[in-house]
């Protein structure tokens, strides 16, 4: 439509319309300010750990709240919401398919450096954690999702199964072959350390 | 089929999150652990993911939930608003191209009228200065639709 052919009216409809995609939102802004002040740090997390990449977690953050605002199902309470936050999430890690874009390793920060009692300590806290990214990193998304919402999130298999869409029966297989993927390469000791 | 899961899973589970492992683990549950693989990578994964999960969440830097909430709101606005206007746009699609379609006819049956019309209409014209003659006469018509939509782009 051209900008100067615009009346009152059309403006008005227009204006109208806006108003009304807004209201069919899933929820209210103060709500949706609650809600996401509970959760929003544990989608970033899910997300930038799968992805490898806190760039993509922030964008898919903002997505993930967007489409979960425009879902034009009811979400009855709290879990079923927060079920249906991490399926949207799932899908959109699955739709980015892409493997982790490099092993992300962050030296811990003065806070946390203060809680360790030595350098050493530093040092051997920030080798762990590049352990396990590396490790996670070779792991399928699949794989690195189920870990990390049984794991680190503390879900439970339903909620698991719920958030990734599949069967609550299948979880338990799915996280046993994970689990030992992880932890065998988790023993292997890395290459720099052997040659030492 | 071998067994995918261990009844002490949550022992375990607990002695983790309790940051028991691996030092004060009851010595019954440590006996346990070292026969079970279960158990044994279970610990393992579960120890890594836990302390790297604090980490995560300590460097967790989450946009402020007004500023989300604003840009999906705004979101929302722009996607019902490009959605109502989009069957405009294509209705004047539609009417651009029926005028172009219009004008091919008409200039198609004056191609064709041209012998009958010729001698009498226009006895002292030639076939260049007619064909100048519809070159600028196309051009009184294309010039104000050409400009319309040029300006109408603001």
């Amino acid at each position: 439509m051209f900008a100067r052919d615009l009346t009152v009216t059309d403006l008005e409809r227009l204006h109208a319309v806006a108003d009304q995609a807004v209201d069919r939102l899933q929820m209210d802004e103060e709500t949706f300010r609650a809600f996401y002040d509970r959760t929003a740090r544990a989608v970033w997390t899910y997300a930038a750990r799968v992805t490898g990449d806190t760039a993509a977690a922030d964008d898919l953050l903002q997505e993930a709240y967007y489409r979960f605002l425009r879902a034009d199902r009811p979400l009855e309470d709290e879990t079923h919401r927060r079920n249906y936050l991490f399926r949207i999430v799932t899908n959109l890690l699955r739709d980015r398919g892409r493997r982790p874009r490099a092993v992300m390793v962050q030296v811990p920060g003065d806070h946390e450096a203060n809680a360790l009692a030595a350098p050493d300590d530093v040092a051997r806290e920030t080798e762990r954690r590049a352990d396990l990214a590396r490790a996670m990193a070779r792991l399928k998304r699949r794989e690195r999702e189920l870990l990390w919402l049984a794991y680190a999130d503390g879900r439970s298999h339903d909620e698991i199964a719920s958030a990734l869409g599949v069967r609550k029966g299948s979880v338990k297989i799915m996280l046993f072959r994970a689990r030992r993927r992880l932890a065998a390469l988790l023993r292997q000791v890395p290459t720099a350390e052997r040659t030492r | 089929m071998n067994a995918v899961e261990c009844s002490r899973e949550s022992d375990v589970l607990d002695a983790v999150a309790a940051a028991r492992w691996p030092d004060r683990l009851p010595p019954d549950l440590a006996a346990h652990v070292a026969h079970c693989t279960i158990c044994a990578d279970l610990a393992v994964v579960a120890q890594a993911l836990s302390a790297d999960h604090d980490a995560a969440w300590s460097e967790a830097v989450v946009a402020p939930s007004g500023q989300v909430w604003w840009r999906a709101e705004m979101r929302a606005r722009e996607e019902a608003m490009r959605t109502v206007s989009r069957p405009l746009t294509v209705v004047e699609g539609f009417a651009a191209a029926a005028v172009v379609a219009v004008l091919a006819a008409v200039l198609r049956v004056a191609w064709l009228w041209r012998g009958a019309l010729w001698p009498r209409a226009l006895p002292m014209i030639g076939p260049l200065e007619a064909m100048a003659l519809g070159a600028v006469g196309l051009l009184l018509v294309v010039t104000p639709v050409v400009f319309y939509l040029a300006l109408s782009d603001e």
